[in-house]
This record gives structure tokens, C-alpha cells and sequence, in this order.
């Protein structure tokens, strides 16, 4: 893969003149931790490289919480957003498949998509819930994004991933082909220390595969086990950079408000009549499972759960997936 | 990512006239301000402006495209506004989506219909297209049953089609008043009394999933092979794109992948009768 270099003080004044022209986010460490956060000029200091992982997904740059899906939108300034884990990224790909087939575009999300480059971030070093290789994904970008970008010391190092990346670098007359093999050599060691990292916290984490038949073959009462905690509060399904589900509200002038909806939440299949599937709770704590590991991989080419763990993290009954599913495994 | 059309625009449709089919059910005639046909078994999105919107199967004619008939039952609360309005509005309707009945591989055939309460809004459509085929039909069986005699929408209809060569139609009630002298019992009651060849015909089930679970199961016995079975299902068809995730059963979304699917598309899913 192509690599490009660019000196850290030329990359931090090339981004303050991005933002003439671009909206940019970035990552930047706030009071919760680590979040994609939209880019001030004094602020391009403190964007973090290399580091895993914002506290929100990228799915909102392209799923707002509520918008109207009605109105034509105004022009919207270009965006970059800059320092995406792959996880994100991996998640991008799946809602790229639910919203941009071919048959029924989202006019809304593909505009969001043409007009923003994804900057991806290499993640070296892991957090307590990462569990990406587990699911077969990388801890650093080679699809999918336009760019990826990696620190070393005063150095950026950047790989051009798409055509759109690679005309966006042309524009940087500081960016330089990346001579010294040293660095990338530097790259290749962190990706494998970090790979290993995760392979020591995720020990006996079965693979995205297996862990659909674990869901599959799951007894009867487990779920009603497991979701004892649980309080439907959808913090997972909304925290989770593949969960895609809306609701189409009605406004006067037949105007359509689609908003974010969870499995979750209670009356999500309800149907006129009022018979709902998942009436009760563990049926609908079982669904995020069976939609993620079982059914999804059937309809979908992309995971359907990237291994960011955020929703272990998100969970306020402290439920951890992983756990149920080391207990499925014994 | 090419540009396309805004996929939840609806279309607006005059409300030219409300025909009144049994207490809870009423047939709304809306004449599309655009361009706008489907095919049998497909469903459309209907809204009250500013209130909601829900999926219904047409229940007229796909050869008639300047005017569309849509039964609804009252039963929640979009269908309580459709209920109240008056003729002359303007409804917005979206579609039409997903996948119908493959009526050209009914061609040769004979074809059982087992219908039970306003499943027999879709059926009456299908019915309309079968009549248009019927050269190419064996023959056209209904079997239908509705709570109560007053229950039963369409009644014209069981004597035309018992008028119409190549077609019989049999009704049951659940519960008989003096009104009734017909058959009492489920609608699978009435398939002991039919004269049809399994091996040569295909089965359509569309009716309260109550009545599916157990019409595929009585099919199943007769004698019918998974794939000849036709079912339509219902879930919450929101979006009707395949993407707002409301209707997954197992890995279809009822609204793209369906409504209608074969049970041996669907039978290795312990999701479709919940």
C-alpha cells in the first residue's frame, strides 16, 4: 500500500487552511475521553493519532439522530473527518450497503457520503472492550476509508486508500512520497504488537462466525438470564456503529421525519392490532443478537458488529456481551 | 453512489369515495396524482397527512391503474384517522414495494386460496388477476373464513366468483348467528370439502398469523410440498425500503424480500409464527 509522508508542523498548518474550505472533526480527548469533536484552529494541536478509540461511532456524521427527509437540503460545506478507527470504518461499510443499494438510495446519506473524506487512524494499542480481530477486522484501515493516517514522532505518515484520498493529498504540496522504509517497517511492528494485544485480551472470544451458532443454538432461558439487567434503554443499539434502524414520522404536508429507533425499545415490531413479537424484554434482547451475529451476516457482505465493544462500555446494567458469549462457548 | 429519487416521498391521491364493508372495515377509492401502478400481493405505504402512515396490500384490480381500492380494518391508530375521513382529502401513498404472487408460474395449475378476515383485501386483488388469466388456469379455489357472518366483507363476491367458470368460493364462519346457514368452523374446515388436485396446484395463505400457522400446517397434511405453499406475511412494514429494520423475520425484511414467500423460503425460521 502507497504511503505518503508530510512533517507534523506542515500537516497541523495544512489542516488549520483545510478549515477555510472544510468542516473538520477530529479526535480530540475531552472530559468523557476521546471523541470525534468539530475542529477549532487553536485546537489542531491537540487532534490524537494512533490512539483507539473515539467514545461515540462515526455513524452519526451519516445517520442524524432525527432529520426530515423531506426538504431539500441546503449546500452543506465539504467535511473531513479525521482520525477514524477501523471498527468505524468497518461499520460505514455495512450501513454503506443498507442505505446506498441500488435499488432504493437514501438521496440524504449518500449526499453526507460523497461529501465527506474519511481520514482513518491506525490504532496502536488497544482498550479494555476492543475486540476487532476477534471478528477478523484489523486494528488499521486498508478499505473502505480515503485515507489513513499514522503519527510517528514529528513525521505523518499517510496511505492513500481511495481516489478520492489520493486527489486530496495531491492538493498538499507539503506531502512527499514516503522514502524512508524505516518508518513504514515501524508501521508493520505496531500493527502486530497491537494485534497481539488484542489477542491476549480476547483469549477464548470465539470468531464472528462461531459466535453466530453460539447465539443460534443458545438454550431456552438464556436470554431471560442475561437480560435480567436490562432496561431496554437502547444504549447499545444507538452507541453501536452498525445499528441502523429508523422510525418515518408524519408532519403535516406529508412531509416524512425519519428518526434512530432500536430494537430495544418496547413496541418496535408491534403491528396495527397491537401483536408484537418482541413483546417482552428478553425476546427483545435476544433480537440485537440474532440481527448482529445470525441474520445480518446472511443478508449483508459487512460485519454487522466491528468488535468496538462499545456497547459494553455504553451499558448501564453492565451487561458485557463477550462475557455471554465465553459463557455460551463452555 | 448515484443520485436518485427521494425514496420517502410519498405521492398524493384524491380520496374520491369510502365504501362501507362490515363495521370495523371500510374500502377507500383514491385516484393518484401521479403515474402509479403494482402488481398483486405487493403492498403500498398509505398516510393521513400528518398523522402516520401503514402498510396495505391493494385490494383492487393491478389492471385498473387510475384509481386504487384500499380495505382497511380499524384496528390501531393511523387506521382510527383513516376511519374518520371524508372524501374529497388527499392521502399520501408510497410504493409500491416488495414482491407479489408470482401469478405466471400459476399458469397450468389449479389454485387454492385459504383467506381468513381482511385477508381477503389482498386475496380480492389476486382474485382480479386471476380472473384475468383464467385461460391459463386449471381452476381457482377459495376457501375463506371470517369470525361472523357480519364479519365478511366483499359478499358479492362469493357469488360471482361461484359464477365465473373455473371458479368456486366457499365460506365458513366461526360463529354462526340466525342469520347463517352455512358451514360453522375454522377456515381449514373447509378444505375437507374441496375437489383438488395437490400435486398440479399451488396454495396461497393469507390471512391473521394465527390462521397461517395452522392453514400451512393442514396444507402441509394434505399433501402440498413446502414450495407450493404461498404465504403472505405481515409484519411492521415501516419504511418498505428494507432498511428501517422494523419487519426482519430471520434474516428477510418482510417488506423486500416478501410479503408473499413460498414456506419452503421461510420454513427454517422459528421466527415467522411469533
Amino acid at each position: 500500500m502507497q504511503y505518503k509522508s508530510i512533517k507534523k508542523e506542515d500537516w497541523d498548518k495544512t489542516m488549520e487552511q483545510m478549515l477555510l474550505s472544510y468542516t473538520i472533526f477530529a479526535c480530540i480527548e475531552n472530559e468523557h475521553g476521546l471523541d470525534y469533536e468539530l475542529l477549532k484552529p487553536q485546537d489542531v494541536q491537540k487532534i490524537s493519532y494512533n490512539k483507539p478509540k473515539p467514545v461515540t461511532s462515526l455513524k452519526t456524521f451519516f445517520l442524524p439522530v432525527k432529520e426530515n427527509v423531506s426538504l431539500e437540503k441546503a449546500y452543506e460545506k465539504p467535511r473531513i473527518i479525521l482520525g477514524i478507527p477501523n471498527c468505524d470504518i468497518e461499520g460505514l461499510s455495512l450501513l454503506d450497503e443498507v442505505y446506498l443499494d441500488n435499488e432504493y438510495t437514501d438521496v440524504f446519506y449518500s449526499n453526507r457520503r460523497k461529501n465527506t473524506l474519511l481520514i482513518a487512524s491506525d490504532c496502536f494499542g488497544i482498550q479494555e472492550h476492543c475486540h476487532c480481530s476477534s471478528y477478523n477486522i484489523k486494528a488499521y484501515s486498508e478499505k473502505h476509508a480515503d485515507l489513513a493516517i499514522v503519527r510517528l514522532g514529528e513525521t505523518i505518515l499517510i496511505r492513500i486508500i481511495s481516489a478520492k484520498g489520493d486527489d486530496f493529498l495531491k492538493k498538499i504540496p507539503a506531502v512527499q512520497p514516503a522514502g524512508n522504509s524505516d518508518l513504514i517497517e515501524e508501521i508493520e511492528k505496531e500493527h502486530l504488537a497491537t494485534e497481539a494485544l488484542l489477542s491476549k485480551s480476547n483469549t477464548g472470544l470465539a470468531d464472528y462466525k462461531k459466535t453466530g451458532e453460539l447465539v443460534t443454538n443458545a438454550k431456552d432461558g438464556i436470554w431471560e438470564k442475561y437480560s435480567v439487567n436490562c432496561v431496554s434503554c437502547g444504549a447499545c443499539t444507538t452507541i453501536c456503529p452498525t445499528c441502523t434502524c429508523f422510525l418515518l414520522l408524519d408532519r403535516p404536508g406529508f412531509e416524512k421525519v425519519k428518526q434512530m429507533d432500536a430494537c430495544q425499545y418496547p413496541g418496535f415490531e408491534r403491528v396495527a392490532g397491537g401483536e408484537d413479537a418482541l413483546f417482552e424484554l428478553h425476546k427483545r434482547f435476544r433480537n440485537r443478537y440474532m440481527c448482529k451475529y445470525v441474520w445480518k451476516p446472511l443478508k449483508f457482505k459487512s460485519s454487522a458488529c466491528t468488535g468496538c465493544g462499545r456497547c459494553i462500555e455504553a451499558c448501564i446494567g453492565r451487561i458485557n456481551k463477550n462475557e455471554i458469549f465465553m459463557e455460551l462457548a463452555k | 453512489m448515484p443520485d436518485q429519487k427521494n425514496i420517502y416521498k410519498a405521492i398524493r391521491a384524491k380520496l374520491t369515495n369510502i365504501i362501507d364493508e362490515s363495521p370495523l372495515i371500510k374500502t377507500f377509492v383514491l385516484v393518484p396524482e401521479n403515474e402509479f401502478s403494482f402488481k398483486t400481493g405487493q403492498f403500498i405505504e398509505l398516510s393521513v397527512d400528518g398523522i402516520g402512515e401503514a402498510p396495505f396490500t391493494p385490494s383492487s384490480s393491478p389492471l385498473v391503474t387510475e384509481k386504487l381500492e384500499v380495505t382497511v380494518m380499524k384496528t390501531g391508530y393511523v387506521t382510527d384517522y383513516m376511519h374518520n375521513l371524508k372524501p374529497g382529502v388527499h392521502m399520501g401513498i408510497r410504493g409500491p414495494f416488495g414482491r407479489g404472487y408470482p401469478v405466471e408460474s400459476f399458469y397450468g395449475k389449479e389454485v387454492l386460496i385459504l383467506g381468513g378476515g381482511c385477508g381477503l383485501a389482498p386475496i380480492r386483488s389476486l382474485l382480479f388477476a386471476l380472473e384475468s388469466i383464467k385461460d391459463k388456469l386449471v381452476k381457482v379455489i377459495l376457501c375463506y373464513g371470517s369470525k361472523t357472518p357480519a364479519d365478511c366483507i366483499y359478499k358479492p363476491i362469493f357469488e360471482r366468483l361461484n359464477n365465473t367458470e373455473k371458479f368456486e368460493a366457499y365460506r365458513t364462519v366461526d360463529k354462526a348467528d340466525e342469520s347463517w346457514d352455512g358451514s360453522v368452523g375454522v377456515a381449514t374446515t373447509l378444505l375437507s370439502k374441496i375437489n383438488i388436485s395437490i400435486s398440479n396446484s399451488v396454495a396461497v395463505v393469507c390471512g391473521p398469523p394465527i390462521m397461517m400457522k395452522f392453514g400451512t400446517i393442514r396444507l402441509l397434511e394434505m399433501g402440498y410440498r413446502d414450495e407450493q405453499i404461498y404465504l403472505s406475511m405481515e409484519k411492521n412494514m415501516s419504511c418498505g425500503l428494507g432498511k428501517c429494520g422494523h419487519c426482519m423475520m430471520g434474516e428477510f425484511f418482510v417488506c423486500r424480500d416478501g410479503p408473499v414467500f413460498t414456506y419452503n423460503e421461510i420454513k427454517h425460521n422459528p421466527e415467522i409464527w411469533m
